[in-house]
Protein backbone atom coordinates (compact mmCIF):
# COMPACT_ATOMS: atom_id res chain seq x y z
CA UNK A 1 0.00 0.00 0.00
CA UNK A 2 1.55 3.17 -0.91
CA UNK A 3 0.78 6.91 0.53
CA UNK A 4 0.07 10.52 -0.69
CA UNK A 5 3.49 11.99 -0.96
CA UNK A 6 3.79 15.67 0.02
CA UNK A 7 6.59 17.01 -2.22
CA UNK A 8 8.13 20.34 -0.45
CA UNK A 9 6.53 23.05 -2.56
CA UNK A 10 2.93 21.38 -1.63
CA UNK A 11 4.00 21.37 2.16
CA UNK A 12 4.69 25.52 1.32
CA UNK A 13 1.28 25.83 0.40
CA UNK A 14 -0.02 24.20 3.47
CA UNK A 15 1.51 27.55 4.81
CA UNK A 16 -1.62 29.24 3.44
CA UNK A 17 -3.35 27.90 6.84
CA UNK A 18 -0.98 29.85 8.46
CA UNK A 19 -1.78 32.79 6.47
CA UNK A 20 -5.28 32.81 7.70
CA UNK A 21 -4.87 33.08 11.17
CA UNK A 22 -2.26 35.81 10.49
CA UNK A 23 -4.72 37.39 8.98
CA UNK A 24 -7.43 36.91 11.18
CA UNK A 25 -5.58 37.90 14.02
CA UNK A 26 -4.70 41.25 12.28
CA UNK A 27 -8.23 41.67 10.82
CA UNK A 28 -9.05 41.81 14.82
CA UNK A 29 -5.98 42.97 15.91
CA UNK A 30 -5.21 40.41 18.40
CA UNK A 31 -1.63 41.20 18.10
CA UNK A 32 -1.09 37.32 17.99
CA UNK A 33 0.46 37.46 14.06
CA UNK A 34 4.57 37.54 15.46
CA UNK A 35 3.51 34.64 17.65
CA UNK A 36 1.67 33.10 14.54
CA UNK A 37 4.19 33.42 12.23
CA UNK A 38 7.25 31.84 14.56
CA UNK A 39 4.99 29.39 15.85
CA UNK A 40 4.97 28.15 12.64
CA UNK A 41 8.33 28.56 11.75
CA UNK A 42 9.67 27.30 14.88
CA UNK A 43 7.15 23.55 14.93
CA UNK A 44 8.36 23.15 10.91
CA UNK A 45 11.86 23.45 11.59
CA UNK A 46 12.09 21.15 14.75
CA UNK A 47 9.71 18.68 13.50
CA UNK A 48 12.26 18.70 9.79
CA UNK A 49 14.81 18.50 12.76
CA UNK A 50 13.68 15.40 14.52
CA UNK A 51 12.83 13.92 11.33
CA UNK A 52 16.41 13.69 9.99
CA UNK A 53 17.78 12.90 13.43
CA UNK A 54 15.22 9.73 13.12
CA UNK A 55 16.40 9.19 9.54
CA UNK A 56 20.03 9.39 11.21
CA UNK A 57 19.19 6.95 14.23
CA UNK A 58 17.52 4.48 11.90
CA UNK A 59 20.19 4.06 9.75
CA UNK A 60 22.45 3.70 12.70
CA UNK A 61 20.37 2.06 15.67
CA UNK A 62 22.29 1.75 18.45
CA UNK A 63 21.31 1.38 21.65
CA UNK A 64 23.63 5.04 23.11
CA UNK A 65 22.21 6.94 20.43
CA UNK A 66 18.37 5.65 21.14
CA UNK A 67 18.93 6.23 25.07
CA UNK A 68 20.60 9.61 24.95
CA UNK A 69 17.70 10.71 21.79
CA UNK A 70 15.49 9.75 24.72
CA UNK A 71 17.35 11.63 27.32
CA UNK A 72 17.36 15.13 25.65
CA UNK A 73 13.34 14.47 25.21
CA UNK A 74 13.04 14.17 28.91
CA UNK A 75 15.41 16.94 29.76
CA UNK A 76 13.20 19.09 27.36
CA UNK A 77 9.66 18.23 29.22
CA UNK A 78 11.36 18.69 32.48
CA UNK A 79 12.55 21.93 31.40
CA UNK A 80 8.88 22.62 29.81
CA UNK A 81 6.87 21.56 33.11
CA UNK A 82 9.38 23.36 35.08
CA UNK A 83 8.82 27.17 33.80
CA UNK A 84 6.68 30.06 34.79
CA UNK A 85 5.33 28.52 37.34
CA UNK A 86 3.51 31.60 39.40
CA UNK A 87 3.65 31.62 43.41
CA UNK A 88 6.21 28.31 43.14
CA UNK A 89 9.50 27.69 43.90
CA UNK A 90 12.16 29.11 41.33
CA UNK A 91 13.01 27.41 38.30
CA UNK A 92 16.69 25.64 39.43
CA UNK A 93 14.64 23.63 42.36
CA UNK A 94 11.15 22.27 39.98
CA UNK A 95 13.58 21.19 36.98
CA UNK A 96 15.53 17.94 38.39
CA UNK A 97 12.19 17.39 40.33
CA UNK A 98 10.01 18.13 37.03
CA UNK A 99 12.40 15.54 35.21
CA UNK A 100 12.19 12.85 38.59
CA UNK A 101 8.20 12.96 37.71
CA UNK A 102 7.70 12.96 33.79
CA UNK A 103 10.64 10.47 33.89
CA UNK A 104 8.68 8.30 36.82
CA UNK A 105 5.58 8.78 34.85
CA UNK A 106 7.11 7.97 31.64
CA UNK A 107 9.01 4.49 32.65
CA UNK A 108 6.02 2.93 34.27
CA UNK A 109 4.16 3.24 31.25
CA UNK A 110 6.56 2.02 28.60
CA UNK A 111 8.65 -0.45 30.14
CA UNK A 112 5.74 -3.36 31.09
CA UNK A 113 4.32 -2.26 27.25
CA UNK A 114 7.46 -2.71 25.48
CA UNK A 115 8.09 -5.70 27.66
CA UNK A 116 5.05 -7.81 27.31
CA UNK A 117 2.14 -5.60 24.40
CA UNK A 118 4.18 -4.72 21.88
CA UNK A 119 7.91 -6.43 22.02
CA UNK A 120 10.43 -4.71 20.62
CA UNK A 121 13.48 -6.44 18.29
CA UNK A 122 15.81 -5.46 19.22
CA UNK A 123 14.99 -3.42 22.71
CA UNK A 124 15.95 -0.37 21.57
CA UNK A 125 14.15 -0.45 18.77
CA UNK A 126 13.75 3.25 17.85
CA UNK A 127 10.82 3.11 15.19
CA UNK A 128 9.09 2.49 17.90
CA UNK A 129 10.49 3.45 21.14
CA UNK A 130 10.78 6.77 19.92
CA UNK A 131 7.99 8.19 19.31
CA UNK A 132 5.72 6.22 21.80
CA UNK A 133 8.02 7.51 24.49
CA UNK A 134 7.81 11.09 23.05
CA UNK A 135 3.57 10.72 23.45
CA UNK A 136 3.96 9.78 26.81
CA UNK A 137 6.41 12.24 27.86
CA UNK A 138 4.33 15.41 26.56
CA UNK A 139 1.23 13.92 28.32
CA UNK A 140 3.71 13.43 31.39
CA UNK A 141 5.10 17.03 30.73
CA UNK A 142 1.52 18.67 30.42
CA UNK A 143 0.28 16.92 34.24
CA UNK A 144 3.59 17.57 35.88
CA UNK A 145 3.21 21.68 34.45
CA UNK A 146 -0.45 21.92 35.96
CA UNK A 147 0.23 19.70 39.33
CA UNK A 148 2.95 22.59 39.94
CA UNK A 149 0.77 25.34 39.02
CA UNK A 150 -2.41 24.50 40.74
CA UNK A 151 -0.59 22.92 44.12
CA UNK A 152 1.31 26.13 44.66
CA UNK A 153 -1.06 28.36 43.85
CA UNK A 154 -3.68 26.53 45.89
CA UNK A 155 -1.69 26.01 49.09
CA UNK A 156 -0.91 30.16 49.14
CA UNK A 157 -4.55 31.10 48.90
CA UNK A 158 -6.02 28.01 51.24
CA UNK A 159 -2.74 29.02 53.66
CA UNK A 160 -4.54 29.34 56.31
CA UNK A 161 -6.79 26.30 56.22
CA UNK A 162 -3.88 24.22 55.98
CA UNK A 163 -2.36 26.03 58.84
CA UNK A 164 -5.60 25.54 60.78
CA UNK A 165 -5.27 21.50 60.09
CA UNK A 166 -1.74 21.58 61.11
CA UNK A 167 -2.52 23.67 64.33
CA UNK A 168 -4.69 20.29 65.25
CA UNK A 169 -2.37 18.26 65.09
CA UNK A 170 -2.24 16.77 60.68
CA UNK A 171 0.25 15.76 58.74
CA UNK A 172 1.82 17.68 56.39
CA UNK A 173 -0.35 15.05 54.12
CA UNK A 174 -3.30 15.28 55.66
CA UNK A 175 -3.25 18.86 55.70
CA UNK A 176 -2.86 18.98 51.80
CA UNK A 177 -5.24 16.78 51.09
CA UNK A 178 -7.98 18.55 49.64
CA UNK A 179 -5.20 20.33 47.74
CA UNK A 180 -3.97 17.35 46.31
CA UNK A 181 -7.04 16.23 45.72
CA UNK A 182 -8.42 18.72 43.53
CA UNK A 183 -4.78 19.28 41.80
CA UNK A 184 -4.92 15.69 40.81
CA UNK A 185 -8.27 15.89 39.36
CA UNK A 186 -7.84 18.71 37.23
CA UNK A 187 -4.84 17.55 36.02
CA UNK A 188 -6.02 14.18 34.98
CA UNK A 189 -9.16 15.37 33.81
CA UNK A 190 -7.91 15.70 29.84
CA UNK A 191 -6.88 12.50 29.58
CA UNK A 192 -10.06 11.10 30.95
CA UNK A 193 -11.65 13.13 28.68
CA UNK A 194 -9.32 12.10 25.97
CA UNK A 195 -10.26 8.37 26.88
CA UNK A 196 -14.35 9.15 26.21
CA UNK A 197 -14.25 11.27 23.52
CA UNK A 198 -11.99 9.27 21.32
CA UNK A 199 -13.03 8.19 18.13
CA UNK A 200 -16.16 10.19 18.27
CA UNK A 201 -14.83 13.53 18.13
CA UNK A 202 -11.46 12.70 17.18
CA UNK A 203 -9.41 9.94 15.61
CA UNK A 204 -6.15 10.23 17.49
CA UNK A 205 -2.83 11.28 15.60
CA UNK A 206 -1.04 8.16 15.61
CA UNK A 207 -3.68 6.23 14.63
CA UNK A 208 -4.60 8.53 11.62
CA UNK A 209 -0.87 8.28 10.84
CA UNK A 210 -0.69 4.47 10.72
CA UNK A 211 -3.50 4.41 8.77
CA UNK A 212 -2.40 7.10 6.51
CA UNK A 213 0.88 4.99 5.62
CA UNK A 214 -0.73 2.10 5.12
CA UNK A 215 -1.52 0.16 8.47
CA UNK A 216 -5.05 -2.24 8.43
CA UNK A 217 -7.17 -0.11 10.72
CA UNK A 218 -7.65 -2.56 13.12
CA UNK A 219 -3.96 -2.69 13.66
CA UNK A 220 -4.23 0.90 14.17
CA UNK A 221 -6.91 0.91 16.45
CA UNK A 222 -5.17 -1.77 18.76
CA UNK A 223 -1.86 0.37 18.78
CA UNK A 224 -4.38 3.61 19.87
CA UNK A 225 -5.91 2.01 22.31
CA UNK A 226 -2.85 0.81 24.06
CA UNK A 227 -2.01 4.68 23.84
CA UNK A 228 -4.40 5.56 25.63
CA UNK A 229 -4.35 3.23 28.68
CA UNK A 230 -0.52 4.01 28.33
CA UNK A 231 -1.41 7.97 28.86
CA UNK A 232 -3.63 7.27 31.55
CA UNK A 233 -1.14 5.70 33.72
CA UNK A 234 1.87 8.03 32.78
CA UNK A 235 -0.85 10.94 34.16
CA UNK A 236 -1.38 9.12 37.05
CA UNK A 237 1.90 8.26 38.20
CA UNK A 238 3.27 11.78 36.88
CA UNK A 239 0.41 13.68 38.78
CA UNK A 240 1.07 12.00 41.60
CA UNK A 241 4.64 12.02 41.75
CA UNK A 242 4.37 15.58 41.08
CA UNK A 243 2.72 16.38 44.33
CA UNK A 244 5.22 14.03 46.14
CA UNK A 245 7.89 16.65 44.76
CA UNK A 246 5.55 20.01 45.79
CA UNK A 247 4.06 18.46 49.39
CA UNK A 248 8.38 18.22 50.49
CA UNK A 249 9.03 21.77 49.19
CA UNK A 250 5.52 22.98 50.74
CA UNK A 251 6.60 21.66 54.26
CA UNK A 252 9.77 21.32 56.51
CA UNK A 253 10.56 18.41 58.29
CA UNK A 254 9.10 19.90 61.17
CA UNK A 255 5.46 19.81 59.11
CA UNK A 256 5.86 23.83 59.23
CA UNK A 257 4.03 24.93 55.66
CA UNK A 258 6.46 27.34 54.07
CA UNK A 259 5.14 29.03 50.70
CA UNK A 260 7.66 29.61 47.96
CA UNK A 261 8.61 33.15 47.99
CA UNK A 262 7.77 34.02 51.32
CA UNK A 263 10.99 33.45 53.50
CA UNK A 264 14.00 34.89 53.61
CA UNK B 1 7.77 23.41 89.03
CA UNK B 2 7.19 21.85 85.86
CA UNK B 3 6.68 24.64 83.01
CA UNK B 4 3.63 24.04 80.35
CA UNK B 5 5.45 25.64 77.89
CA UNK B 6 8.65 27.49 77.72
CA UNK B 7 10.30 30.06 74.87
CA UNK B 8 13.88 30.32 75.58
CA UNK B 9 16.01 33.24 73.51
CA UNK B 10 13.72 33.01 70.25
CA UNK B 11 15.11 34.48 67.15
CA UNK B 12 13.31 35.40 64.18
CA UNK B 13 14.72 36.81 61.10
CA UNK B 14 13.02 37.71 57.79
CA UNK B 15 14.49 39.66 55.16
CA UNK B 16 17.50 40.37 57.80
CA UNK B 17 15.50 41.72 60.25
CA UNK B 18 14.67 40.07 63.86
CA UNK B 19 11.47 39.89 64.54
CA UNK B 20 12.20 37.92 67.59
CA UNK B 21 15.10 39.32 69.29
CA UNK B 22 15.89 36.71 72.00
CA UNK B 23 12.17 36.51 73.30
CA UNK B 24 11.62 34.19 76.20
CA UNK B 25 8.81 32.99 78.01
CA UNK B 26 7.45 30.63 80.57
CA UNK B 27 4.34 29.30 81.56
CA UNK B 28 3.44 26.86 84.05
CA UNK B 29 0.79 24.22 84.29
CA UNK B 30 -2.84 26.01 84.77
CA UNK B 31 -1.28 29.56 84.46
CA UNK B 32 -3.00 31.93 81.77
CA UNK B 33 -0.15 34.57 80.52
CA UNK B 34 -1.42 37.70 78.63
CA UNK B 35 1.04 39.29 75.95
CA UNK B 36 0.39 42.51 74.94
CA UNK B 37 2.44 44.89 72.46
CA UNK B 38 1.74 46.94 69.52
CA UNK B 39 1.50 45.29 65.72
CA UNK B 40 4.78 44.98 64.55
CA UNK B 41 6.64 44.06 67.78
CA UNK B 42 6.58 40.24 67.01
CA UNK B 43 3.81 38.76 68.91
CA UNK B 44 2.32 36.97 66.69
CA UNK B 45 5.69 35.64 65.21
CA UNK B 46 5.69 34.41 68.75
CA UNK B 47 2.61 32.78 69.31
CA UNK B 48 3.20 30.77 66.09
CA UNK B 49 7.12 30.03 67.12
CA UNK B 50 5.59 28.61 70.29
CA UNK B 51 3.03 26.54 69.05
CA UNK B 52 5.48 25.28 66.58
CA UNK B 53 4.35 26.39 63.40
CA UNK B 54 7.19 28.44 62.35
CA UNK B 55 10.49 27.25 63.48
CA UNK B 56 12.76 29.72 65.49
CA UNK B 57 16.70 30.62 63.58
CA UNK B 58 17.31 30.26 67.59
CA UNK B 59 16.45 29.44 70.71
CA UNK B 60 14.39 26.47 71.97
CA UNK B 61 10.53 25.66 72.56
CA UNK B 62 10.26 23.45 75.29
CA UNK B 63 7.26 21.82 76.16
CA UNK B 64 6.69 19.88 79.52
CA UNK B 65 10.57 20.95 79.97
CA UNK B 66 11.58 18.74 76.96
CA UNK B 67 12.95 19.94 73.51
CA UNK B 68 9.85 20.20 70.97
CA UNK B 69 12.27 19.33 68.56
CA UNK B 70 12.59 15.89 70.46
CA UNK B 71 8.88 15.54 70.10
CA UNK B 72 6.78 14.48 66.96
CA UNK B 73 4.90 17.84 65.44
CA UNK B 74 1.47 15.61 65.23
CA UNK B 75 1.66 15.06 69.06
CA UNK B 76 3.36 18.65 69.91
CA UNK B 77 0.61 19.88 68.44
CA UNK B 78 -2.44 17.72 69.93
CA UNK B 79 -0.99 19.04 73.59
CA UNK B 80 -0.01 22.50 72.23
CA UNK B 81 -3.58 24.32 70.24
CA UNK B 82 -3.14 27.15 68.42
CA UNK B 83 -5.55 29.75 67.49
CA UNK B 84 -5.40 31.98 64.31
CA UNK B 85 -6.35 35.81 64.89
CA UNK B 86 -9.38 34.61 62.10
CA UNK B 87 -9.75 30.95 62.51
CA UNK B 88 -10.16 29.10 59.26
CA UNK B 89 -13.77 26.72 59.23
CA UNK B 90 -13.65 23.83 57.30
CA UNK B 91 -16.38 22.98 54.75
CA UNK B 92 -19.08 21.53 56.35
CA UNK B 93 -21.09 21.48 59.91
CA UNK B 94 -19.90 22.81 63.34
CA UNK B 95 -20.00 19.37 63.98
CA UNK B 96 -17.43 18.17 61.30
CA UNK B 97 -15.50 20.83 62.31
CA UNK B 98 -15.37 19.76 66.44
CA UNK B 99 -14.30 16.39 65.18
CA UNK B 100 -12.05 17.60 62.82
CA UNK B 101 -9.19 17.09 65.29
CA UNK B 102 -10.12 13.69 66.85
CA UNK B 103 -10.67 12.37 63.05
CA UNK B 104 -7.02 13.43 61.95
CA UNK B 105 -5.71 11.19 64.90
CA UNK B 106 -8.61 8.30 64.06
CA UNK B 107 -10.63 9.12 66.39
CA UNK B 108 -14.32 9.79 66.87
CA UNK B 109 -16.28 12.74 68.67
CA UNK B 110 -19.63 11.49 69.59
CA UNK B 111 -22.80 13.43 70.07
CA UNK B 112 -22.33 14.04 73.53
CA UNK B 113 -18.93 15.10 73.05
CA UNK B 114 -19.86 17.75 70.88
CA UNK B 115 -22.64 19.11 72.80
CA UNK B 116 -20.35 19.68 76.02
CA UNK B 117 -17.59 21.20 73.53
CA UNK B 118 -20.26 23.67 72.33
CA UNK B 119 -21.50 24.50 75.42
CA UNK B 120 -18.22 24.84 76.83
CA UNK B 121 -17.77 27.74 74.62
CA UNK B 122 -20.59 29.25 75.07
CA UNK B 123 -23.00 27.78 72.08
CA UNK B 124 -26.12 26.35 71.86
CA UNK B 125 -26.34 22.63 70.55
CA UNK B 126 -28.44 23.73 67.67
CA UNK B 127 -25.15 25.59 66.19
CA UNK B 128 -23.60 22.03 65.74
CA UNK B 129 -25.87 21.55 62.82
CA UNK B 130 -25.02 25.09 61.02
CA UNK B 131 -22.31 25.43 58.19
CA UNK B 132 -19.91 26.34 59.93
CA UNK B 133 -18.22 29.02 57.19
CA UNK B 134 -21.83 31.01 57.84
CA UNK B 135 -21.08 31.80 61.64
CA UNK B 136 -20.17 35.39 62.58
CA UNK B 137 -16.80 36.21 63.50
CA UNK B 138 -17.39 35.66 67.18
CA UNK B 139 -18.88 32.47 66.63
CA UNK B 140 -16.12 31.38 64.73
CA UNK B 141 -13.54 32.13 67.43
CA UNK B 142 -15.79 29.67 69.30
CA UNK B 143 -15.83 27.20 67.19
CA UNK B 144 -12.36 27.42 66.87
CA UNK B 145 -11.85 27.36 70.29
CA UNK B 146 -14.43 24.14 70.61
CA UNK B 147 -12.62 22.58 67.81
CA UNK B 148 -9.18 22.83 69.82
CA UNK B 149 -10.45 21.71 72.61
CA UNK B 150 -12.14 18.61 71.18
CA UNK B 151 -8.19 17.35 71.26
CA UNK B 152 -7.95 17.75 75.19
CA UNK B 153 -4.81 20.04 74.89
CA UNK B 154 -2.58 21.08 77.78
CA UNK B 155 -1.77 24.66 76.26
CA UNK B 156 -4.03 26.87 74.29
CA UNK B 157 -2.47 29.94 72.52
CA UNK B 158 -4.42 32.78 71.69
CA UNK B 159 -3.08 35.44 68.57
CA UNK B 160 -5.24 38.25 68.83
CA UNK B 161 -8.74 36.28 68.96
CA UNK B 162 -10.41 39.63 69.94
CA UNK B 163 -9.21 41.72 67.44
CA UNK B 164 -11.75 40.70 64.32
CA UNK B 165 -14.56 41.13 66.56
CA UNK B 166 -16.45 43.97 68.28
CA UNK B 167 -15.92 44.87 71.32
CA UNK B 168 -18.30 43.23 73.44
CA UNK B 169 -18.15 40.06 71.47
CA UNK B 170 -14.10 40.69 72.42
CA UNK B 171 -14.66 40.52 76.25
CA UNK B 172 -17.02 37.74 76.21
CA UNK B 173 -13.98 35.65 74.40
CA UNK B 174 -11.93 36.60 77.11
CA UNK B 175 -14.18 35.98 79.72
CA UNK B 176 -14.54 32.32 78.38
CA UNK B 177 -10.60 31.84 78.21
CA UNK B 178 -11.20 33.02 82.20
CA UNK B 179 -13.41 30.03 82.46
CA UNK B 180 -11.47 27.57 80.72
CA UNK B 181 -8.45 28.33 82.66
CA UNK B 182 -10.26 26.68 85.85
CA UNK B 183 -10.73 23.44 83.93
CA UNK B 184 -6.76 23.57 84.37
CA UNK B 185 -5.53 24.45 80.84
CA UNK B 186 -2.86 26.68 80.27
CA UNK B 187 -3.61 29.70 78.58
CA UNK B 188 -1.68 32.08 76.54
CA UNK B 189 -2.88 34.88 75.29
CA UNK B 190 -1.50 37.41 72.37
CA UNK B 191 -3.35 40.97 72.02
CA UNK B 192 -2.93 44.45 71.18
CA UNK B 193 -5.76 45.35 73.24
CA UNK B 194 -4.42 45.99 76.80
CA UNK B 195 -8.03 45.92 78.72
CA UNK B 196 -8.13 42.42 77.24
CA UNK B 197 -5.20 41.45 78.29
CA UNK B 198 -6.04 42.81 82.12
CA UNK B 199 -9.04 40.62 82.19
CA UNK B 200 -7.80 37.70 81.24
CA UNK B 201 -6.44 38.32 84.79
CA UNK B 202 -3.14 36.24 84.41
CA UNK B 203 0.56 37.02 84.15
CA UNK B 204 1.25 40.19 82.13
CA UNK B 205 4.11 40.31 79.56
CA UNK B 206 4.70 42.67 77.67
CA UNK B 207 6.23 42.72 74.08
CA UNK B 208 8.98 44.98 72.64
CA UNK B 209 11.04 44.74 69.43
CA UNK B 210 11.19 41.19 69.33
CA UNK B 211 11.44 40.91 73.36
CA UNK B 212 9.60 40.08 76.26
CA UNK B 213 9.38 42.12 78.93
CA UNK B 214 7.67 41.45 82.52
CA UNK B 215 4.67 43.56 83.29
CA UNK B 216 2.10 45.60 80.69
Amino acid sequence: MTYAQITLPRLLLSLGLIAVAVALSRRSRLGLERDLVWGAVRGAAQLIAIGYVLLLLFSHERPLWVLLLLGVMLVAAGATAARRVEHGPPRAVLFPRAIAAVGAGTLVAVVPVFAGVVPLHPWYEARYLVPISGMMLSNAMNVVAQVFERIFASARVEADQIEALLALGATPRQALERQVRSTLRAALLPTINGLLTVGLVALPGMMTGQIVSGTAPEQAVRYQIVILYQLVAVAAVAGLAAVAFARRLLFTSRAQLVLPGTQA
Amino acid sequence: MTSALEGRDLVVLRAGRRILDGASILVQPGESVAIQGPSGSGKSTLARTLASLLEPDAGTVLLGERDARAIPPVEFRTRVAFLAQQPAMFEGSVLANLAAGPRLHGKSLDDAGAGALIQAVGLDEETLAREARTLSGGEKQRVALARALANAPEVLLLDEPTAALDPEAGERIVALLRELRTRGLSIILVTHVEAHARALRGTLYRCERGRILAGA
